[in-house]
């Protein structure tokens, strides 16, 4: 894959603040 | 003040299967955008960004569309859950836009040679995330219930004027960014099938994402109007 940096980095910005909202609807739930 | 809320007890039993069917379609979207579809013979594989992207910006979209609703539900209601989907709508609505703002600019290098460029879409996207801050930022201005939904709504209805500003920018005006290739004026997308397929596994994905935060973040608020309620 070429410019795999840039493909890595945007899905791990992605994932990682998804999970990260994801934690933090449940931290404010409980 | 009336309290006319709802239980909530059916989105409860809906959401972890809405849960499971989000983390589900997301693997299989993740695993086609990466692997399954086929490598763009202009842009390579960089151009695999698309399918975080554009179902990231359409559904901001939709989010801030939802927003416009439940304030004209609430303007003419006064039914708190009305409040509770407009501010859940806009949080999820400005995660999306700056995700989909962040992984456009590392798109943007590779392809354009700069992270940023002020021109219309950045710009006018640019806006309308600084627009849905501020709704957030507002809310927290008023200690009164009533009043600060009733600011709120007023804003989150004159601020989804954006929203088609943004979509429509690239033909209003000279534009670096792309086209629309899919929702096209002209006729069927301008997009490999495979690509399309993928590109629509994506977008449904990111929808069910959508609605699980949604039903979650909604639940959340009307918890908070409740213990208002009885305080």
């Amino acid at each position: 894959m070429d410019n795999l940096i840039f493909i890595v980095a945007a899905y791990v910005i992605v994932w990682g603040a998804l999970l990260a909202y994801l934690l933090s609807l449940r931290t404010r739930r409980a | 003040m009336e309290t006319t809320l709802p239980r909530g007890t059916q989105m409860l039993r809906i959401r972890p299967w809405l849960g499971i069917a989000a983390a589900a379609s997301f693997v299989v979207a993740s695993v086609m955008a990466l692997f399954w579809a086929p490598t763009d013979a202009v842009q390579g594989d960089v151009y695999r960004i698309l399918y975080v992207h554009v179902p990231l910006a359409w559904l901001a979209y939709l989010a801030f569309v939802i927003v416009f609703l439940a304030s004209v539900g609430w303007l003419w209601t006064k039914r708190p859950v009305f409040d509770a989907i407009a501010v859940a709508s806009a949080e999820i609505g400005v995660l999306f836009t700056g995700l989909f703002l962040v992984a456009g600019s590392i798109w943007a290098k590779p392809t354009w040679g700069v992270w940023w460029t002020w021109e219309p879409r950045l710009v006018t996207t640019a806006i309308m995330f600084v627009m849905y801050v501020g709704y957030l930022l507002l809310r927290g201005l008023s200690t009164d219930f009533s009043r600060r939904a009733t600011r709120a709504a007023v804003f989150g209805i004159i601020a989804v004027i954006d929203v088609p500003i943004v979509h429509l920018s690239v033909l209003w005006a000279n534009s670096l960014h792309q086209l629309p290739t899919v929702l096209r004026a002209a006729g069927s997308p301008a997009l490999d099938s495979s690509m399309l397929l993928t590109l629509m596994v994506s977008l449904g994905a990111y929808t069910l994402i959508y609605a699980y935060f949604m039903t979650a973040r909604v639940s959340l608020e009307v918890g908070r109007q409740e213990r208002l309620w009885t305080t």
